[in-house]
């Protein structure tokens, strides 16, 4: 599958014509949607800190591009949650509807990986603003 | 999955009462209003329009989690399926963020910043 024919799937119309199976229990559909809006408060938090790292941190010295290239993953992470937080919704939405297994969450998974990564770069320009 | 059996009502609260459900996700649709004010505010400090826009996003998303979907007509004249109504709303949600992360990413390019400020 495409990955137009993929986003074109996530908009409301398709979801909704794709929807199939009956109406889920009121409160499994509640619970979907506050897991989507906690996923979205998280994207929220990382873009908030990929801007505070830029706009309040000092500049690490000898390393002038320290602070953006710590900040802008963060920035780019949120935005790349968002969208998988809608996805993981339409997808688990679709699972309720026709009385699937639930499927399994790949954003735990995004979320660890990029923290872990952002964390060993922050570690290496520490590194080589100490060694300055 | 297996529905609930109403008849069958337990110790928790929720299931002798679905309507803590829906009031939980009504008290997360406005942590997320919050959420996209705090975000506003701390933009507004950096630059005013773009934090100015994204302000305007939080009592959009306050009201949004107040649509019932009872006062929107269905294609057949009923209320429209659940899932309809929510994917609109997230949908409205997911493109705000990705709006504001593009707006944050070329503030951080472009903007000037205040380095040292936490010094």
């Amino acid at each position: 599958m495409s990955w137009t024919t993929r986003l074109a799937a996530l908009l409301p119309a398709t979801v909704d014509r794709d929807a199939g199976g009956t109406e889920p229990d009121p409160r499994f559909t509640f619970a979907n949607e506050r897991t989507f809006l906690a996923w979205s408060r998280t994207a929220l938090a990382l873009v908030v800190a990929g801007l505070a790292i830029v706009q309040l941190l000092p500049p690490f010295p000898g390393v002038p591009a320290g602070r953006h290239l710590l900040g802008m993953p963060l920035i780019a992470l949120g935005a790349v949650l968002a969208v998988a937080a809608y996805a993981e919704w339409v997808r688990n939405q679709r699972a309720l509807r026709r009385g699937e297994p639930m499927p399994v969450s790949i954003m735990p998974w995004i979320l660890a990986a990029t923290i872990t990564g952002i964390a060993i770069i922050a570690a290496v320009v520490l590194l080589l603003s100490a060694l300055r | 999955m297996t529905a609930p059996n109403p008849d069958q009502a337990g110790d928790d609260p929720e299931e002798r009462d679905s309507g803590l459900a829906r009031e939980r996700t009504s008290l997360s649709w406005t942590r997320t209003a919050i959420a996209f004010a705090a975000v506003g505010g701390t933009v507004l400090k950096e630059n005013l329009a773009t934090g100015l826009i994204i302000l305007v996003i939080a009592p959009v998303i306050w009201q949004l989690g107040r649509v019932s979907r009872r006062a929107i007509p269905g294609a057949d004249g009923g209320p429209p399926a659940m899932a309809e109504v929510s994917a609109t709303r997230l949908f409205f949600i997911t493109v705000s963020i990705v709006g504001v992360a593009l707006l944050c990413l070329i503030l951080v390019i472009l903007g000037r910043s205040a380095p040292g400020a936490l010094r």
